[in-house]
């Protein structure tokens, strides 16, 4: 069992009786381990929903999406917490960092409320600090770092307790090229390096080169891109 | 409480300000109650100080020792029941009086008991009084302020009749009155002077009964004597005159700054975890628990209100030994306890809508937000 990630038959509508607008039609997605796959597609096109479905923080009004094997279907809310803290690392737009924690304690907290060992949590954090090379920083408030370190907290903060699968949304949005090339290809290092599987949001085309493929969501449906072929 | 903390350490001055201002609210909470308390002694701390548990009224002196009469009857039906010793007659009187040649008047409540009930209060200074008609009586210390000496002899306007100070009492007042105790063979002496009734009958009778009593035998007591009250002794302070006035207005205050308490905290919160909603959003996502954030909010609140609440102790405990005697303050460790219990309780009733505004933060919040 490779497939981190399965979303099978996925759709959802918003509103209810004539004015019902469907959102995500009929979507299926495998994502297994070590891939990295990017979804673009114009604002409007369902990626929010498409995220928040596949994040495990909305319920599709049809289909089952299914983590590590297991279906999500009949989690009750508290499952479906314990799922996104364990099971899946999240990386938000822009300033995600919770402002009045240093660093390390963007990481420690996380490890925290999974109930980590104290110590193998500072160690892990270290670890993870150093390798996307913000160890120095690790004493620092978010709005001390630049845009750019920030993300690679963020990148560290989601891997924080080693889940299956990351979800970033629109990770590059508030980054320049080069910063946003930076962090995304950090992102793809450590999806191969940690056997992780990763869904990017994005519509930020300079990015694409560096995943694995290309979906592109359109009125609810989605494709795979033809440009996937610029994976090199 | 990891991220209670951290976000306290982060935004000092935000919460040093809420601090404070929850310090200053809880030292005037404080504050009052002590001088509520202070003012309650200084009005009946007399009644207070007498070891009893019941007084027995006429029913239709609405509890007004001045307005009662206990006669012999009553006071053996009384004591057949609860015991000789159990019972002492207490007269009160309020008069004017003068001492020596000091032309100064003064307002005093007299206490007329028998010199070797348990009414009578322990002398300071001097000697105590006997049981003949010697002349002598006991004043409370306050009267010492206003010249009057072991030695110093009293005048009542009224009679004309005037009595030696023997010795000085502690604490003894009546409605903010000092008390002046007396025998029984002066209070009868004094009373035939005037009142033209006690004249004609011979007899003066006394005002009350203070008697030591279980429940059961106060039942009895108010089957036995339906035309008396027997009251508690809770409620013959309360009826004295001018004391509930006073300590319902001072009540009403510290009522309302517990809820001026309660709504500043309720506010401040509100307004930062609003601002915070989409922080809590992203602690949502990431598999945060609403009850873990609502713990923090709590924690907050609990820490902030603890933390006044105990400054506050030891700045009143410094304040009440600089206030001057003239501004009667008592404060006891139960009434501290009581007071920041109640505190705490308004300062949690106060993060209720907060908690409320966390658990409703949606996890959906995080997704597609440009700024946190």
């Amino acid at each position: 069992m490779t497939d981190k990630l399965v979303l099978d038959r996925i759709s959802h509508s918003y509103g209810d009786g004539d004015t019902q607008l469907k959102v995500l039609n009929q979507v299926n997605l495998q994502v297994q381990k070590g891939e990295l796959v990017a979804v673009i597609g114009p604002s409007g096109s369902g990626k929010s929903t498409f995220l928040s479905i596949a994040g495990a923080l909305l319920t599709p009004k049809e289909g089952q999406v299914i983590i590590e094997g297991e279906s999500l279907s009949d989690y009750t809310a508290h499952q479906l917490e314990q799922l996104r803290l364990n099971q899946i690392g999240f990386i938000f737009q822009s300033a995600n960092l919770i402002p009045y924690l240093k660093v390390e304690e963007q990481l420690l907290i996380m490890a925290r409320l999974a109930g980590m060992d104290k110590r193998k949590a500072m160690g892990r954090a270290k670890d993870l600090l150093t390798r996307l090379g913000v160890e120095h920083r690790r004493k620092s408030y978010p709005h001390q770092l630049s845009g750019g370190e920030r993300q690679r907290v963020a990148i560290a903060r989601a891997l924080m307790n080693d889940p299956a699968i990351i979800f970033a949304d629109e990770p590059t949005a508030s980054l320049d090229a080069a910063r946003g090339h930076d962090v995304v290809s950090m992102l793809a290092h450590e999806v191969k390096s940690e056997g992780k599987a990763a869904v990017m949001v994005t519509h930020d085309e300079r990015v694409l080169s560096l995943c694995d493929r290309v979906l592109r969501l359109e009125s609810g449906i989605l494709t795979e891109e033809a440009s996937s072929t610029l994976h090199g | 409480m990891y991220l209670a903390l951290r976000e306290m350490r982060f935004a000092k001055t935000r919460y040093a300000l809420i601090m404070t201002i929850m310090l200053l609210v809880s030292f005037l909470v404080m504050f009052v109650t002590g001088l509520a308390k202070g003012l309650a002694y200084a009005n009946a701390s007399s009644i207070e100080n007498i070891p009893a548990d019941y007084f027995v009224v006429q029913s239709d002196a609405s509890q007004r020792f001045s307005r009662s009469e206990v006669g012999t009857s009553v006071i053996d039906e009384v004591r057949n029941v609860v015991g000789n010793s159990h019972a002492a007659v207490l007269g009160v009187q309020m008069a004017t009086v003068t001492h020596d040649g000091a032309s100064q008047k003064i307002d005093v409540t007299f206490f007329a008991a028998e010199s070797d009930s348990w009414i009578m209060p322990d002398v300071v200074e001097g000697s105590g009084i006997s049981s003949y008609a010697s002349g002598e009586v006991l004043v409370d210390q306050k009267l010492k302020e206003s010249g009057v000496q072991l030695g110093s002899v009293i005048h009542d306007q009224t009679s004309g009749m005037a009595w030696t100070v023997a010795g000085f009492t502690r604490n003894e007042s009546y409605s903010h009155t000092p008390v002046i105790f007396m025998n029984e063979q002066e209070w009868q002496n004094w009373k035939q002077k005037i009142s033209k009734s006690v004249q004609a009958s011979g007899n003066a009778a006394y005002n009350t009964l203070a008697i030591k009593a279980s429940s059961s035998q106060a039942d009895q007591l108010k089957s036995k004597l339906p035309e008396m009250e027997i009251m508690s002794k809770s409620t013959a302070v309360s009826a004295i005159p001018g004391y509930k006035e006073e300590q319902g207005s001072l009540l009403m205050m510290i009522a309302f700054l517990y809820f001026i308490s309660g709504f500043v905290l309720a506010v401040f919160f509100y307004v930062i975890t609003i601002q915070k909603t989409s922080q809590f959003g992203i602690l949502k996502a990431m598999g945060t628990g609403s009850g873990y954030l609502a713990a923090s909010v709590l924690g907050q609140v609990m820490l902030l209100t603890v933390a006044s609440l105990f400054i506050s102790i030891l700045i009143i405990q410094v304040a009440s030994r600089l206030l001057p005697d003239s501004m009667p303050f008592q404060l006891s460790g139960s009434t501290i306890g009581l007071t920041g219990c109640l505190f705490v309780i308004m300062a949690m009733a106060g993060s209720v809508i907060s908690i409320m505004k966390v658990n409703r933060v949606d996890a959906l919040e995080a997704i597609g937000r440009v700024s946190a």
